[in-house]
């Protein structure tokens, strides 16, 4: 889901920078630094809407750079555990498929496939319903429950589930919305 | 017959086991993962390997945290040894037998969000999300002759996810008709999530939302009329 919130960032700059055109170069920076960035907290940042304030610049002993506090207005991509998404399969394999919702990655575990649908190898490998009616493969739309969340580095992973009430497919590649 | 025939014969060669298992806890051996002190898991197996002496006893009570096991292998009690691997042996009969209905259902994760975010956070809807978003967008081409500026990737994704499936042109529209819900107990998230998945009724709300089963009574209705609203909007989109 997306959030607008309000982060706080301390953002050092050289004194190369000082001069008329310093707030701009301490924006620059600041979207160079965060955006883009994953944080467990957070999530995704996705984009700097704004600036809020600039704070009092500080400067360090020792090596001229100069310490300013900034807030600023983002938009974060962040999932959460009992969410309902919708997601484009990216890779269908025998332990189940991946799939993608904006920047987050989950993975569905055949597990938590319902029983009725089994895997299909070939050269579009796919989970299909006994009567062939429901298939999910590669670029499928899916309705999902996040049921778990790992938060690296540079990424979150989820787990998710299509084994509940009105959760599975929602559109095949072939077919126009 | 021969089934029982057997089964002293195993009880003999399990208590054998047992035993080399307890003097390798006992010389501080580290095979068997017999901890001593807790009284847990392994270590009731440990504890109950003392009584172990009468061969009755120690057979059921090792069968014990085998038996969930036992009914999914149905016809294979008689190679208890193997389920000794029974890490990959029950797996494997489980998928022998088609048993994915084997899966305990674990508890259905509830949409609590409000405990996790700090107060001053504003859930977003998709279209809301594309809006602003599209309008950076925009403004980046301009900046984007700057070559030190650069996309990131997830701003790409993230638009095109907002963007998916169409969205309601006025998301001021949306958020009016389903902003009324949230003093029958909806939360901003639960409401966002709502115009999100673009529901076609309320029971599949319900549903999706199982925390709002609570206030079903009284929520009913209401949300029957904003979803009808909403359909309105986006027929005509």
């Amino acid at each position: 889901m997306f959030f607008h919130i309000v982060l706080e960032r301390n953002m050092q700059l050289h004194p190369r920078h000082f001069g008329r055109d310093l707030r701009d170069k301490l924006v620059s920076k600041l979207m160079k630094d965060v955006e883009g960035t994953c944080s467990g907290r957070h999530g995704f940042v996705v984009a700097i809407t704004g600036i809020e304030s600039v704070g009092k610049g500080l400067i360090r002993d020792g090596t001229g750079f100069v310490t300013f506090p900034v807030k600023y207005l983002c938009v974060v991509f962040r999932p959460f555990k009992g969410e309902i998404l919708e997601a484009v399969v990216t890779m269908v394999n025998k332990m189940g498929f991946f799939a993608e919702a904006g920047p987050v990655q989950i993975f569905v575990s055949n597990h938590l496939i319902p029983d009725d649908m089994e895997f299909q190898s070939g050269d579009v490998p796919n989970y299909t319903t006994s009567d062939g009616s429901v298939k999910i493969q590669k670029d499928s739309e899916v309705r999902l429950k996040i049921i778990g969340t790992r938060v690296d580095a540079t990424e979150i992973f989820c787990i998710g589930t299509i084994k509940d009430d009105f959760l599975g497919v929602i559109s095949d590649p072939g077919s126009t919305s | 017959m021969q089934f029982s025939n057997a089964r002293p014969h195993f009880r003999l060669e399990f208590r054998l086991i047992r035993c080399s298992q307890k003097e390798m806890a006992e010389k501080g051996g580290k095979g068997f993962s017999l901890p001593k002190g807790s009284l847990k898991g392994k270590d009731d197996n440990s504890a109950k390997s003392k009584q172990g002496r009468k061969v009755q006893i120690d057979f059921e009570d090792v069968s014990d945290p085998l038996e969930p096991n036992s009914p999914k292998t149905n016809g294979k009690v008689n190679t208890p040894i193997s389920k000794g691997d029974s890490g990959k042996g029950g797996k494997a009969s489980k998928a022998a037998s088609g048993g994915k209905n084997s899966v305990t259902k674990a508890p259905s994760p509830e949409f609590k969000i409000e405990e996790e975010l700090p107060k001053n956070v504003k859930c977003l809807m998709d279209c809301e999300a594309a809006e602003i978003l599209q309008g950076i967008q925009d403004r980046m081409v301009v900046i984007s002759a700057d070559p030190s500026i650069k996309i990131p990737i997830s701003f790409d994704s993230g638009l095109t996810y907002a963007k998916r499936g169409g969205t309601f042109s006025n998301p001021q529209s949306v958020r009016k008709i389903l902003e009324p819900l949230i003093k029958y107990g909806v939360s901003e998230g639960e409401m966002c999530m709502v115009a999100n998945l673009k529901v076609e009724s309320d029971d599949e709300v319900f549903a999706l939302v199982p925390s709002l089963k609570s206030e079903e009574g009284k929520l009913r209705d209401p949300l029957k009329t904003a979803l009808n609203e909403l359909a309105k909007i986006q027929s005509s989109v």
